[in-house]
């Protein structure tokens, strides 16, 4: 799916985002929530999730906190304060960035 | 319809056969491969474990586990030197920075004297073969654990295997330092002296740190890490 390639850029701060909204959430939650939001229009990969959880955890945006769940481990994301402040910032990028592709896209509309 | 204990030990031993070697990293993929799994039940509940397992784990691509596995090396390296740089900064402050300012001055002194290249090289080869030493006790302690305990932590190899190993070969880097500047001239220069002074020290806290202290404080370390350790 083509929408996949733009999406993949965008994955940190959908990550961040998500994460804003609700306390802490786990792996596989995150790739159900995008599912969820986005009527199944866009899926995160598994290959391509874990390795943005740990980027961002070793970048002290993320803490971890593990649960046993049932006869199992979970391991649940939260955002740290920097995480929280970064979220802040990358997602007015991401407003920027949106805007300024609409007005390559759509000139008329910008 | 939920996971078994013996089917959630499967898994375990499925994402180790899929070349997971790290306890650290196969409780988050068998969280996974369990949430997974059940929701696949939800929708087609005549299949077997095994089934729903092969079709969870084909959604990680062609390489399977191998992007996860190696990413996670990437960002636990990176926690790694940022642990030694806590450690190293304790030696510029109160009250370690007078040993580090005496460390700094006597290479200075040794800079100073006509037998610099001697006494240096000395140091060298003694740092060197205390580290191969080390380094073989180490890897030992190491192995001994995986054998206690049955599982590996991944922060626990970097510390035990000195950041995979990069730190043995370190102080052999140095002889050629050594040798390219200095085949003529027996005294060092004001400068030469100043960084050869600043190198020494340095290369001397960062190898205790790497080799004795981090080593010494692993399982705090681990327990500071990895919130799933108390689990064990």
């Amino acid at each position: 799916m083509g929408n996949q390639k733009l999406f993949k850029g965008s994955l940190q701060t959908i990550i961040l985002k998500l994460l804003e909204t609700k306390v802490k959430m786990y792996g596989y939650e995150i790739t159900q929530k995008v599912k969820e939001i986005t009527k199944g229009e866009l899926t995160i990969t598994e290959g391509a999730l874990y390795p943005a959880l740990h980027k961002l955890e070793a970048e002290g945006l993320l803490d971890v906190e593990v649960v046993k769940v049932d006869n199992r481990l979970r391991k649940y994301y939260k955002l740290t304060e920097n995480g929280k402040k970064e979220t802040v910032n990358r997602l007015a990028l991401m407003e920027d960035f949106l805007q300024t592709m609409q007005q390559i896209v759509n000139p008329k509309l910008a | 319809m939920k996971l078994t204990k013996e089917q959630i030990q499967q898994l375990y031993e499925f994402t180790r056969k899929h070349y997971v070697e790290h306890y650290d990293l196969q409780t988050e993929l068998v969280d996974h491969l369990a949430n997974d799994i059940e929701q696949i039940w939800k929708e087609k509940p005549n299949l077997t474990f095994e089934q729903a397992r092969s079709i969870s784990f084909k959604k990680f691509g062609v390489f399977g586990f191998m992007d996860v596995v190696s990413e996670r090396q990437k960002a636990m390296s990176k926690r790694y030197w940022k642990i030694i740089k806590v450690f190293i900064l304790q030696w510029f402050g109160i009250p370690k920075i007078i040993i580090t300012a005496l460390m700094f001055l006597s290479f200075y002194s040794i800079c100073k004297t006509a037998f610099a290249n001697y006494i240096l090289l000395s140091i060298l080869i003694i740092l060197s073969l205390y580290t191969f030493y080390k380094g073989y006790l180490l890897q030992k302690t190491l192995k001994n654990n995986l054998k206690k305990n049955g599982k590996k932590w991944m922060l626990e190899e970097m510390i035990f295997r000195t950041g995979m190993g990069s730190f043995l070969l370190l102080p052999i880097n140095f002889f050629n330092f050594i040798n390219i500047f200095h085949k003529e001239s027996q005294i060092y220069t004001e400068w030469f002296s100043l960084l050869y002074a600043f190198l020494f020290t340095f290369i001397i806290i960062l190898f205790y740190i790497v080799l004795e202290v981090l080593p010494k404080k692993a399982e705090k370390l681990l327990m500071e890490n990895y919130s799933e350790y108390i689990y064990l």
